[in-house]
């Protein structure tokens, strides 16, 4: 896939600095990469790596420059001339030989089902081609494991047909194309899609917004319907599929991830799934939906720390949500769960995916 | 400088469970991934940081199946000028012959070399004698464990090796010569997909084993696969919080811990 940039449109007007969540508290300048590219001046060693995908600078931009496509140009030379971070060449190896970038057993990734009392079909065994695309690190991590497992017990219940690939699925390679190795997106993106291709697969329920996006806007027109998960269930708990017979009596400040909300402008949904919610306060962070602050969970960096120690967003998160007596940050991306969660705690407040929630709630 | 390369394609086993079929003649790999054997890719480096610095050229050399061309690809893209491939559809567990191959391929095909780099061991049948055994056939010197090439002259190289007990021994090394490289020597150059891709226009020899194969016989047989036996030995702690920390207390105090 190849987005065109239009690096010589920008007049530096600074919007995606200002946008921008890592500008200003880190050496990361995105206003000043941009100058930079268009006089085609050196640019620093790792400064490109600070960038966490959350794509804000390219939506606010007037000029449709596309910054964080930029970025991914940078990083892309830069994957070619094998000039990357020893951590980030560690996630695309594994990528390259398990299809996750954690280099977990290939033979593993389905795993997770076998914790659900019944049995989940694959794919092709099922009627309505639905296919419910689970994401490495829910497939193997043991905290976000519990997601696909909690997704797929909710579907279940509320008679929606669906079944997985397994091991046949591979990295959605979202952030392998955000870390710039285009040729190892390529050869995952063509392998998903013959794998689609081969079942028949008709709809995508993706449990991952980073999958969603890459699946939904950069591997092209599939004819298949791409959705994430809270787009299911919204209306499904509306319509009273979903019988709950429980209270989830807290206050719950939502998060929006960057690729759910500001990327692919599902706001409203996570929002109404946890409103129906009976017993559930809900509150809204100072910067919510559009404007919602970046978790620092994409564009590569959930494998690597950046060099320079700065106030991570997570900590301003974790804070605002205690100062406004939040007992609980809800969320629904596996990224920003795992990067909230460690500041959240130590500030005596959960972090939780929405199926989490709904797990407490659902009738059993 | 020309430096020869043996590298390896091998199953990445670490994260999986193995399952023995055939009563207990094989291992199943039918869904294991493929990937170069650790020890090859910090010798490859090795041998292309050299040249890189001092001139000459790397020639990476693999046995395999058709497969194994991806390793040589692999090479190439990292900065080696050749890739040849010893076409065998069998596996080779046993060093000795592996080795032997290697040295009738050398010599029938007089292949020029001044060094010649080995992994320490591979990955799967973690013999670490092929290098050690070739040096022999080929009466040349060889020094295994290195972790580090400090100085490569026209007819020596000043070569560390790591010894038990945190030591290292540098020592001197006369050229031609057969070297097993440790892992940790240098890191690894990223190579990428489309490196890769790129490396697949450079034409890789495939030469028919079993030319190669005179006084190749191997010297050991797998007999059999078995799994480790299973020991006894785990504690499991009650799973109320305050039982289990009672009880782990006590067991640090039994142990003399805390």
């Amino acid at each position: 896939m190849i987005v065109e940039t239009k690096v010589f449109t920008c007049i530096q007007c600074g919007k995606c600095t200002g946008s921008c969540p890592e500008s200003g508290k880190t050496p990361f300048n995105i206003r000043m990469l941009m100058r930079k590219r268009q006089f085609q001046t050196k640019i620093e060693e790792g400064l490109p790596w600070y960038c966490s995908s959350c794509g804000a600078c390219t939506i606010r931009c007037p000029r449709d420059v596309k910054p964080s496509e930029v970025i991914i140009e940078i990083r892309s030379s830069l994957v070619e001339n094998g000039e990357i971070p020893l951590a980030l060449q560690k996630a695309l190896e594994n990528t390259f030989v398990q299809k996750n970038p954690w280099g977990r057993a290939r033979t593993k990734r389905g795993d997770w089902s076998g914790k659900l009392a019944n049995t989940v079909p694959h794919v092709r065994e099922t009627q309505s081609k639905r296919l419910l695309f689970t994401c490495c690190i829910q497939a193997y991590d043991p905290r976000c494991m519990v997601i696909p497992v909690n997704v797929a017990h909710i579907l279940m219940k509320c008679g929606v047909e669906f079944g997985i690939l397994g091991e046949e699925e591979a990295c959605c390679g979202n952030e392998i194309r955000r870390i710039g190795e285009m040729g190892l997106f390529e050869e995952l993106e063509e392998e998903n899609k013959t794998t689609f291709k081969e079942y028949g697969v008709q709809e995508i329920i993706a449990l991952s917004p980073h999958c969603m996006n890459v699946l939904k806007k950069e591997y092209g027109d599939m004819g298949i319907k791409i959705s994430h998960y809270t787009e299911i269930l919204a209306p499904l708990m509306r319509d009273g599929a979903l019988s709950m017979g429980g209270a989830f009596n807290k206050k719950v400040i939502y998060h929006d991830p960057c690729f759910l909300g500001k990327q692919n402008g599902i706001f409203d949904e996570p929002r109404d799934i946890l409103s129906a919610i009976q017993g559930i306060e809900l509150m809204e962070f100072s910067r919510s939906r559009e404007n919602s602050l970046c978790c620092e969970g994409g564009g590569g960096r959930m494998f690597f720390e950046v060099e320079t120690a700065y106030q991570r967003n997570a900590v301003v998160r974790a804070q605002e949500a205690f100062d406004k007596g939040a007992q609980v940050i809800a969320t629904s991306c596996p990224f920003c769960l795992m990067t909230l969660e460690e500041q959240a705690v130590e500030r005596g407040i959960m972090v939780k995916d929405i199926s989490e929630i709904l797990m407490e709630v659902v009738e059993q | 400088m020309n430096i020869l390369v043996f590298t390896k394609r091998v199953p990445a086993t670490q994260e999986e469970e193995l399952r023995i079929t055939s009563e207990g003649k094989r291992v199943d790999l039918s869904k294991i991934p493929f990937k170069v054997n650790d020890w090859d890719n910090y010798s490859v480096e090795e041998a292309v940081r050299i040249i890189e610095k001092s001139g000459g050229a790397v020639t990476a050399v693999s046995i395999g199946d058709t497969e194994s061309d991806e390793v040589l690809r692999r090479a190439i893209a990292m900065g080696a000028k050749d890739g040849f491939l010893l076409e065998r559809g069998e596996i080779l567990h046993d060093p000795s012959t592996r080795a032997t191959l290697m040295y009738n391929f050398i010599k029938k095909e007089n292949i020029p070399f001044d060094a010649i780099f080995t992994g320490v061991q591979s990955e799967d049948d973690q013999f670490a004698a092929t290098g050690g055994i070739l040096a022999a056939k080929l009466r040349l010197p060889f020094v295994s464990m290195v972790i580090g090439i400090d100085a490569v002259e026209k007819d020596h190289m000043v070569v560390r090796r790591e010894l038990e007990g945190g030591l290292q021994e540098r020592i001197t090394v006369t050229l031609p010569c057969v070297i097993s490289i440790q892992t940790g020597i240098n890191e690894p150059r990223y190579v990428s997909i489309m490196g890769v891709r790129k490396a697949s226009k450079v034409e890789r020899k495939v030469f028919n084993a079993a030319q190669y194969e005179e006084n190749v016989s191997s010297k050991i047989e797998v007999i059999q696969w078995v799994y480790p036996q299973k020991k006894a030995g785990a504690t499991l702690l009650p799973a109320d919080i305050e039982m289990a920390c009672k009880e782990l207390l006590g067991i640090l105090k039994e142990k003399g811990v805390y």
